[in-house]
């Protein structure tokens, strides 16, 4: 944990992203339990885990959408959030860059209209995602790894030094994936800190550190360490599929059970 | 079919037209939020939790822009608080508003003397029209363009995507909150000319109307107060023709004019799919 | 004594009395009865569109002189078909939909009424009038009453099969899809006589408001709808008398008394389930 100068909250020493001790649950009862783990600037963190073994609540209790039910938790405003549903409307009257652009209304004040700048960071935005040509493109008419990647440049304009992103892969081709991939390199170069939600085992080993959910913290550490087969059996249970595990890194892929 | 120029040369015909057009413009423009964010129920239900306010001013001489604002904003806040705008399937809204209209009607058989009293409270009048009518339209035009431009994005956004934008660290709640409000306070600007019961034609159907045919939300707004004003010149015109309130008209007008415009973009889009 | 006994029976002493009380505890007693299942099927709001969708029809059979019922009917009918048309618009959401169709079939209702030289009494079309209940009227009101709860008792297997597990109900050879249309049907005809005594606008608190006073006491299905349509006809009672001696309109206040029960029912704590 390096707490330099440039965590956002100018604390010394705090870092953008922790939680301690933390349980939380809905209407009382615990669906996650006892986690710990901290994540520092230029810090990239893959958080893996069954579904329903509290990735998006580990999320939506970062966020503070959640009250904790013991522990604590801290998360350095501001904060720029892709969620995982695509519960944005797609029948909605925007583009793509009026969606980049709403990045904008979290910097500064909201209340002032989207100047010059704003626009051309919103373009910039979705040049780095790779959409520039699609700036004016109705949102609802994008495919649903371009609509993934559009919320990414709205997370983008946004600026801030901690991004969460869930799942940001779901659902996107290979060479949108590709692309997310290198923008988060370029980020983390950046000295953002990225809280990433992911199936993607293989993907994770690309990340600093790992942290495994099943309901409790499983494990958090490099992904050497949380990515062996021990760990990943404790995480996944029987929801995996082991391709390799003589002599180098266990190969291994998460069978995912999608209720639609 | 009477001539429209003839019909402009009485005042009361004038000051009703002057009206509509105020009231269109609020309508186009809080039309465009409310189709957004999805609060036609709520608009509807602003407007006839009103009528026995109405009733208990008009026999008491309050003005009635003040009982209907009153009541109006009471429901908007409980509305808030509560935190669904949508129809109430557990039934608690819905006897609300029936218990208003039956309240309503049973004050006014007890306070007004004719029939011809509720039917005005309930689908507004071409003739009573005054000053202060077009005054208290005035300023909801006025206040409608102000919180538009103001927070126009803010409601964009949570209406685009609600969790992301409070995220964003965007006032969601209180944007919420204010819009809630100004669609109580301009229903009422509009209850002297459409009647409680038809509010929505004003404030909903022209914005709904727009919305099929605007490509993002400029349009949306631009096209949702020209045919708020459009429909609400030609149904007054209605209205003086046939001799009937101008709330029906109005009505029926937009109403049908939806229905065209929703049957043709249906047709085109299914032939430009097929 | 003679002046209780008199307040009591007074206003039962004339055909026109007698009529209106037979009407409003029929419609409250299927009102109060089919309420359980409008509740259960979340039908609250549809059953709301449909009543003040069905106006044009009321206004019109007024108009030409057809029996008030042959018009509610035949607005509902128009008013479901407009209904189910615009619940298809994807681009518009449903409940903005409903609200436009509510909307112009409201306007439509009042210009058919306002354009005339006599006006067709909006207001009692609106807000019922239980005192001008005619004798073969109150005979047609009785027979769909008597139908409906028929069909209720018959239906009483199927609702509870698929109101508790719709997707196993087909295993049970129940069909829920069928058993749906069959209550918006029961539904559709409870509205269509009941606008007769309390109005388009007010005759959903017949239907909603003996099942919500009940809600949380009843324990049984069965219970409940007893126990609704007897509060119901309770309520319905209490408002006539309250608009004969009050000298108030009638629908309004058989609406109120029941939308009083509502209340009362929902706020009175719930006994402790006797052990």
């Amino acid at each position: 944990m390096s707490g330099t100068a440039r965590t956002p909250e100018g604390a010394a020493g705090r870092a953008p992203v922790e939680a301690r001790g933390l349980t939380v649950g809905y209407g009382g009862r615990a669906v996650l339990e006892d986690v710990t783990f901290a994540a520092g600037p230029a810090e990239t963190v893959a958080i893996l885990g069954p579904n329903g073994g509290g990735k998006t609540t580990l999320l939506r209790a970062l966020l503070g959408e959640l009250v904790p039910l013991a522990g604590s938790v801290h998360l350095a405003r501001p904060v720029a959030c892709v969620a995982q549903s695509d519960r944005t409307r797609l029948d909605f009257p925007v583009s793509a860059l009026d969606v980049a652009l709403m990045g904008a209304l979290a910097r500064g004040r909201w209340w002032r209209r989207p100047g010059r700048s704003d626009r051309e960071a919103a373009r910039a935005a979705l040049e780095r995602v790779g959409l520039g040509a699609e700036a004016d493109a109705r949102f609802g008419a994008l495919s649903g790894g371009q609509r993934r990647r559009v919320l990414l440049a709205r997370a983008l304009v946004q600026d801030a030094q901690v991004l969460l992103l869930d799942e940001p892969f779901a659902g996107v081709d290979q060479a949108s994936a590709q692309r997310i991939v290198a923008l988060f390199a370029e980020l983390r170069a950046e000295g953002r800190t990225l809280l990433v939600t992911t199936h993607d085992i293989e993907g994770a080993r690309a990340f600093d550190r790992v942290l495994c959910l099943n309901r409790r913290q499983v494990c958090f550490g490099p992904p050497g360490e949380c990515l062996g087969r021990a760990a990943l059996e404790a995480t996944y249970g029987s929801e995996i599929v082991v391709l390799e595990d003589e002599g180098g890194p266990t190969r291994a892929i998460t069978v995912q059970h999608h209720d639609r | 079919m009477p001539s429209p120029i003839d019909a402009l040369e009485l005042p009361f015909m004038r000051t009703a037209l002057a009206e509509v057009v105020l009231l269109g413009a609020a309508g186009g423009l809080l039309g465009a939020w409310i189709v957004l964010r999805e609060l036609a129920f709520f608009t509807h239900a602003a407007g006839t939790v009103t009528f026995p306010g109405l009733v208990v001013a008009d026999a008491t001489g309050i003005a009635p822009q003040a009982a209907g604002a009153a009541v109006a904003l009471a429901y908007a806040g409980g509305v808030h608080r509560a935190g669904a705008r949508r129809h109430d399937e557990g039934a608690a809204t819905g006897l609300l508003l029936v218990a208003a209209l039956a309240l309503g009607v049973v004050l006014a058989s007890d306070l007004l003397d004719a029939g011809a009293g509720v039917d005005r409270l309930l689908f507004g009048t071409l003739l009573g029209l005054g000053t202060g009518d077009l005054v208290a339209g005035a300023l909801a035009a006025v206040a409608a363009l102000a919180a538009t431009l103001a927070l126009g994005p803010v409601w964009t956004a949570s209406a685009f995507d609600e969790d992301g934008s409070r995220a964003l660290g965007l006032p969601v709640r209180r944007a919420d909150g204010l819009l809630l409000a100004l669609v109580a306070v301009a229903v009422v600007a509009a209850l002297p000319a459409v009647g409680a019961l038809l509010v929505t034609a004003v404030f909903v159907v022209p914005a709904a109307t727009a919305r099929l045919l605007a490509r993002d939300v400029r349009e949306l707004l631009g096209l949702g107060v020209a045919l708020a004003i459009g429909e609400g010149v030609l149904g007054l015109y209605l209205a003086y023709w046939l001799d009937v309130s101008p709330g029906p008209a109005i009505a029926a007008l937009s109403a049908l004019v939806w229905g065209a415009v929703a049957t043709a973009t249906a047709i085109r889009s299914r032939g430009a799919r097929g | 004594m003679d002046a209780v006994a008199d307040a009591l029976l007074d206003p039962w002493r004339t055909g026109i009395g007698l009529r209106a009380l037979a009407e409003v505890a029929l419609v409250g007693a299927l009102g109060g009865a089919l309420g359980f299942w409008v509740l259960r099927y979340r039908l609250v709001y549809g059953a709301e569109s449909l009543a003040h969708g069905l106006l044009p029809g009321l206004v019109l059979a007024a108009v030409t002189g057809l029996p008030l019922v042959a018009g509610a009917a035949l607005g509902i009918v128009v008013a479901a078909v407009l209904l189910a048309l615009a619940a298809g618009e994807e681009r518009t959401g449903p409940d903005t939909a409903t609200a436009i169709v509510v909307t112009g079939l409201i306007g439509a209702g009042g210009l058919l009424a306002f354009a005339r030289a006599v006006p067709a009494r909006l207001g009692d079309l609106l807000f019922g009038d239980p005192l001008a209940v005619g004798a073969s009227e109150l005979a047609a009101t009785a027979a769909v009453v008597l139908a409906a709860v028929a069909a209720l008792v018959i239906l009483d297997r199927p609702l509870t099969a698929v109101a508790f597990d719709p997707v196993g109900a087909p295993a049970l050879g129940v069909r829920p899809a069928a058993v749906r249309l069959a209550l918006l049907v029961l539904l559709a005809a409870t509205v269509a006589v009941g606008a007769r005594g309390l109005g388009n606008l007010l005759v959903l608190a017949a239907l909603v408001a003996p099942a919500v006073a009940v809600e949380r006491h009843a324990r049984t299905p069965a219970t409940a709808m007893a126990a609704g349509a007897l509060v119901a006809v309770a309520a319905g009672v209490a408002g006539l008398y309250a608009s004969y001696h009050a000298e108030i309109a009638a629908g309004g206040a058989v609406a109120l008394a029941l939308c009083a029960a509502a209340a009362i029912g929902r706020l009175t704590p719930r006994r402790a389930p006797a052990r």
